[in-house]
């Protein structure tokens, strides 16, 4: 399944304009949604919105440097289990346990990613798979830190500070409060996945995915970078697992199941690895749309494994690709009246 | 204490044999297809699921059960080679990564599915105790072992005197090779690939009489553990895998003897991630024939 990504032959030069009005609609719907759906719907969102943050690490690491990782369940699990170990311990608030989940599990990836990228196909494909088995050992047996199987329940939920209020704080314990916030970490997520990958440190890495060697002879220094990108898939998914830990407010060794780490990975290849809206589409189609069908998990599982195949044999590419033709294709047809118009004119 | 651990070391080798049996189809379908089969723990569950069921609904004695078992296997396979694996030849690694946890997804939830998530208890099997060499264990461990020798045996024999050993290995050392010389590689894909997962099916259901309990996601662990025996083997060598599943086997015995059980399962994963980061190709090999 090659991940390379075809060059778009003369864009229109409406296309980024028709984009991000596609962009800025379907924002403007999310935050609409809590006025119109009933809270079932948007657990759904929330669940989807959470899922996009893990999605974006993989997609960082998978599409924009070319390595398969399993690993990005562990990263979310990790995140989940700092979060809730600090709010227990110290009652740490929200926002600091958001951005130490993150820290920690970049922090973890450092020691696994160092060894983990000195390997290539499948044999790194291989090892990640072990690191989930061995973060699924760790939170059972580590009974004193994680209580096993138990698992840790009454997280508290995030309360926000206003600022120049001074100790005034907004407690998040509706449905619709849990929403926006979510959607806030997970647009601002999303902004710094798309700053990044702009920068000249995201032309580097996708001149890694594609050559590696080439890359590494024009001076890039091709195994720093590996590691940061690495440590940074860990970091989006350690956001995640923050979030999730504050919206469930339980968490236990089963977010070390496979379960998450291949829901990651059909939101990533379904939606169009190395593409940005290709994580985002692939969280609304098959988290909140499964969630919202009430599909069980094992049946959620068959559905994922078909589409895997799918992928495979047909569409390796995603579904963003059909998407953004149909974006060029509006974008064309404007552009041709407008010519149409010219003429007559 | 001397007793104690000759004990281990016995009990160690017989679960080998099984890991050693379910890794040489893994090995072999690697061989072929430079792919790892990410599902190949999913026939293992599928064969014992299919015994279980027949000797349950069918009250068939267990003899019986091993070999409906194994062809049901075998069908399923079949299928998924003719849909799947064949199509894998000479494609990228992530779409065999990517097909073959398609399929494990797909086959494990699909029994857990038809039957519930729950244990069941496996009813069969050669249980009566035996001496041997002052030890009391029961016959289906000594017919685990034995078969696992005959098995090697023959598969030796298969691969090295064989039309099909020899396309095997030709398919193995060099693709395009074959397809100028006429050999019909989707078919030896296609046969080494039933040939593996068949093993893998037999295996469980040898074991099952031993672990007693089947459940659906069994297939996962013994995924993973298949995983650190074929690199400790060496990527495609089947006679490495004999000796690596053994040496796996016994080593998680010991340490679930003497550590505690709870460690048994991290010996495989330790064993891979040393293995991958210290010796990539193998204890045996020199270097990488792949």
């Amino acid at each position: 399944m090659a991940i390379t990504l075809d060059t778009p032959h003369a864009p229109s030069p409406r296309l980024p304009a028709v984009r991000w009005g596609a962009a800025g609609t379907a924002l403007v719907a999310l935050a609409l949604a809590p006025l119109v759906l009933d809270s079932y719907y948007l657990h759904a969102l929330i669940i989807a919105m959470i899922f996009l943050l893990p999605a974006h690490g993989l997609n960082l690491i998978l599409g924009y440097t070319g390595m398969l990782s399993l690993a990005q369940g562990v990263f979310f699990g990790l995140g989940a289990y700092a979060s809730a170990l600090l709010s227990m311990h110290f009652g740490t608030p929200f926002v600091v346990n958001l951005f130490a989940a993150a820290g920690i599990a970049a922090l973890i990836a450092l020691p696994l990613g160092i060894p983990a990228l000195r390997l290539r196909t499948t044999s790194f494909v291989m090892c990640t798979l072990g690191f989930v088995v061995i973060a699924q050992m760790v939170a059972k047996n580590w009974t004193d830190l994680t209580r096993g199987d138990m698992g840790l329940s009454g997280i508290a939920r995030p309360k926000l500070a206003i600022p120049g209020l001074g100790d005034a704080t907004i407690a998040i314990t509706q449905i619709p409060h849990y929403f926006y916030l979510i959607l806030a970490v997970a647009l601002l997520a999303t902004l710094a996945f798309v700053a990044l990958i702009r920068s000249p440190a995201g032309r580097c890495m996708v001149a890694i995915r594609d050559n590696e060697t080439l890359a590494e002879s024009l001076g890039i220094p091709t195994w720093s970078y590996k590691l940061i990108v690495f440590m940074l898939s860990a970091a989006f998914a350690g956001l995640g697992g923050s979030l999730y830990a504050h919206y469930e407010t339980v968490v236990s060794p089963l977010v070390f199941q496979m379960y998450y780490s291949n829901t990651i990975l059909i939101i990533v290849l379904g939606g169009g690895v190395g593409r940005v809206p290709g994580a985002i589409i692939g969280s609304f189609l098959f988290v909140a749309v499964t969630e919202a069908l009430r599909v069980t998990p094992e049946l959620r599982m068959i559905i994922y494994g078909f589409v895997l195949l799918v992928l495979v044999f047909m569409f390796p590419q995603g579904i963003a690709p059909l998407l953004e033709r149909a974006t060029e294709w509006l974008s064309r047809l404007g552009g041709k009246t407008d010519a149409n118009a010219e003429k007559q004119a | 204490m001397g007793n104690f651990i000759f004990e281990q070391i016995i009990n160690g080798v017989i679960t080998g044999s099984m890991y050693a049996l379910v890794a040489a189809g893994m090995t072999m379908i690697f061989g072929v297809l430079r792919a790892i089969n990410f599902a190949h723990g999913e026939y293992y569950m599928a064969g014992t699921f299919a015994a279980w069921y027949v000797i349950e609904k069918l009250a068939v004695p267990y003899l019986v059960a091993i070999i409906l078992g194994v062809a049901i296997a075998a069908l399923i396979a079949a299928i998924i080679g003719r849909l799947v694996m064949q199509r894998l030849v000479g494609s990228p690694f992530q779409a065999g990564v990517l097909a073959t946890i398609g399929i494990s997804l797909i086959l494990q939830n699909a029994v857990i599915l038809a039957f519930g998530g729950g244990y069941k208890v496996f009813e069969g099997g050669w249980i009566e105790p035996v001496e041997f060499f002052g030890i009391g264990m029961a016959q289906q461990r000594i017919v685990l072992i034995v078969a696992a020798v005959a098995i090697f045996a023959a598969l030796e024999w298969m691969v090295r005197k064989t039309r099909m050993g020899k396309a095997i290995r030709a398919v193995s050392q060099n693709i395009e090779c074959c397809q100028v010389n006429g050999i019909d590689v989707e078919s030896v894909v296609r046969r080494t690939f039933l040939l593996g997962t068949a093993l893998a099916a037999l295996s469980g259901i040898l074991t099952a009489p031993v672990n007693v309990s089947v459940y659906g996601g069994m297939g996962e662990s013994i995924t993973l553990k298949t995983f650190a025996v074929i690199v400790m083997g060496g990527m495609g060598n089947v006679r490495g895998t004999l000796v690596a599943g053994m040496l796996l086997g016994v080593v998680e015995s010991l340490v679930s003897g003497l550590i505690g059980l709870q460690y048994r399962d991290s010996v495989g994963f330790i064993a891979l991630l040393l293995m991958l980061m210290l010796r990539p190709h193998g204890l045996f090999s020199q270097k990488a024939r792949f």
